[in-house]
């Protein structure tokens, strides 16, 4: 029985994280048609940064995850006013200028940083663990799922009950009535993008908790991130959320019962899901 | 009537002309130059000529069809591995038995991940395809069998052997049967293009539902148009496992996927020979890049690719064609 509780409370942590990564690219491609394959890099810039402040420099944790996502916010607004501005509809130039980013961004940091892997590190806050049914449990990843916890409960109401909210969703459905009405949908457009980038910076730094940080994290990032947001279907933070959970827990328990083939649970769920429900569990259809 | 028929007449001998010299040094290049250049020139020319077949077939299914797939790497390398395992653990090296196991192979792992893949269209493709390619990558990452002790991946490949006893391949002789092959298969792919099967996929691209309409099962055609094109992914992968000696989960993974897109976005998407453009570009780019800046080369080329993406956005092929276009037809009646 403690053995189960243990286990789901490493996949929540997990899947928070999860959670995290793939719900600001969830948004953006949702909302704005934009696919970013640099959200995984974002997510190891905002871990770096996070790093150097809170780890390098012995910043206050909370002043490392607001630097990790500022530093990730700005780059990724770079990208999005730079560049990605005058490719609006047009996937493939997309993917390609974004992959070049992963490119670049990836090599900028392993000059900036070097190429040995951070291990993973805990803040001094954070630091020893509790005891939950006679068993001791770390502090940080407790802390994870409280702060993903509360993230998430932000985001979505920032989805579903403000006004910019309600902004992103009209663009959604249809952009030159949302237009029409006055809405400075561009505006939007990057504030969202912003919001996103920070997400996954803040996601870098929490996550660095569990995974460290080194040079190749943005791909495999970008990979979980895609599973997750097939599972959970795209546009929502609730699809990004269940998708994220699901996939952390049923990792986590795969690495417990059968770890010859952890590797291969998540793929697993993404075929079931694919086969049953092609626009993912909370997706709209098509 | 006269002057009109004297003009037909007299742009078809220019356009000859211009063609014939093309052609020429062409085969120049590519055909006799080669046979005098250091081995490791050859090398990288044979490489060229592994991705623009590549990318040629990728072109079936992201040029004609229009679906961003980001998994073709996965049936590349699997023709590899089956290259490489058939020679670590059975020490069988001829061609006529890795060969077609290997483009079996990667026929085989297509058909069933085009079932899979083809539930979604437009950019989710490009996301399910991703992952189904990881997915092999994984595998090959942690199945022992397919590992050589202490290394990830299959070292020690060789040239292939045609059961010709006493005769080997030198990679000159190498270079030519790659040649070969990839001009055969452009050659088909070309046929396939211009089929009625090919504007069917243009039909596709352009509007799904009419299609549909028209009586034509598309789901069926979409299915056969990606397998036809990891056919050619599976040619290439098994002549690369030849040619690079190892092979690796690397080349499974989104690193490899992605070089034939951007060799078809940067050349020009939905062209014949725009592919071999964008190959010719990006694997000469990344020779150069990576012997001036070794450790900046990833730069060099995500640099590229954004200064493609934001000023060449047709495709470099595409501006080459237009610039051909003019030099073709000099009095500037250009239809296209």
């Amino acid at each position: 029985m403690e053995q189960f509780v243990i286990n789901m409370l490493n996949g929540l942590s997990y899947g928070m994280v999860l959670f995290l990564i793939a719900s600001g690219m969830s948004i953006v491609m949702g909302a704005m048609n934009i696919t970013n394959l640099a959200h995984g890099v974002l997510y190891m810039v905002g871990a770096y940064v996070g790093w150097t402040t809170a780890v390098k420099y012995g910043a206050p944790f909370v002043i490392g995850l607001v630097a990790g996502g500022l530093g990730a916010g700005i780059v990724g607004l770079v990208i999005e006013r730079g560049f990605l501005r005058h490719l609006y509809k047009k996937p493939n130039e997309q993917v390609l200028l974004t992959f070049g980013f992963v490119y670049i961004l990836t090599n900028l940091c392993l000059w900036v940083w070097g190429g040995w892997p951070r291990m993973p590190f805990t803040a001094k806050v954070l630091a020893g663990s509790i005891e939950i049914m006679g068993k001791t449990y770390p502090k940080a990843r407790l802390a994870t799922i409280i702060i993903g916890f509360v993230l998430a409960i932000i985001l979505w109401w920032l989805q579903d009950r403000t006004r910019i909210g309600a902004m992103v969703r009209a663009g959604m459905d249809n952009k030159e009535m949302t237009m029409g009405l006055g809405i400075n949908l561009e505006r939007v457009f990057a504030s969202v993008f912003f919001v996103a980038s920070c997400i996954a910076g803040v996601a870098g730094v929490l996550g660095a908790q569990l995974l460290g940080v080194y040079n190749a994290l943005g791909l495999e990032i970008l990979l979980l991130a895609l599973i997750v947001i097939i599972v959970g279907g795209v546009g929502s933070i609730q699809g990004a959320l269940l998708g994220g959970l699901l996939i952390g827990v049923i990792d986590a328990f795969g690495k417990a019962l059968f770890p010859r083939l952890a590797m291969f649970t998540m793929y697993f769920t993404m075929i079931v899901v694919l086969l049953l429900r092609p626009s993912g569990l909370l997706g709209r259809k098509a | 009537m006269g002057a009109i028929d004297q003009e037909a007449l007299a742009r078809p001998r220019q356009e000859k002309w211009i063609s014939v010299v093309a052609y020429g040094i062409a085969v120049i290049v590519v055909g006799i130059l080669p046979a005098f250049l250091s081995s490791y020139i050859q090398g990288v020319i044979t490489r060229f000529l592994i991705f623009a077949l590549f990318s040629v077939g990728y072109n079936v299914v992201f040029g004609y069809l229009g679906l961003p797939s980001l998994g073709h790497a996965a049936y590349f390398g699997a023709g590899g591995y089956v290259i490489a395992v058939l020679k670590m653990h059975y020490d069988i090296d001829l061609f006529w038995v890795g060969a077609p196991l290997g483009i079996l192979m990667a026929t085989f792992i297509a058909a069933m991940f085009g079932i899979l893949a083809l539930r979604v269209s437009g950019i989710y493709f490009l996301l399910v395809t991703f992952a189904l390619g990881q997915l092999l990558y994984s595998v090959a990452w942690n199945v022992k069998w397919l590992n050589t002790p202490g290394m990830q991946g299959i070292a020690g490949l060789s040239l292939p052997s045609f059961g010709t006893g006493g005769w080997t391949l030198d990679p000159i002789s190498f270079y030519y049967l790659v040649l070969v092959i990839t001009v055969i298969c452009i050659y088909l792919i070309r046929k396939i293009a211009n089929s009625p099967f090919g504007h069917a996929l243009i039909g596709i691209r352009e509007g799904e539902g009419r299609m549909r309409t028209l009586g034509y099962n598309t789901w069926l055609y979409k299915y056969f148009a990606f397998v036809i094109s990891v056919i050619f992914s599976g040619v290439a992968g098994v002549l690369f496992g030849y040619y690079n000696y190892v092979i690796s989960p690397t080349h499974l993974g989104v690193g490899t996927s992605f070089l034939p897109m951007c060799m078809c976005i940067i050349g020009g998407t939905g062209t014949l020979l725009g592919p071999v453009i964008g190959a010719a570009l990006i694997i000469f780019v990344e020779l150069f890049a990576s012997i001036m800046t070794p450790e900046r080369w990833p730069l060099t080329l995500g640099g590229l690719f954004v200064l493609t993406i934001m000023f060449a956005r047709e495709g470099v092929g595409v501006y080459l064609a237009k610039l051909w276009n003019k030099m073709s037809h000099p009095y500037g009646s250009i239809k296209s």
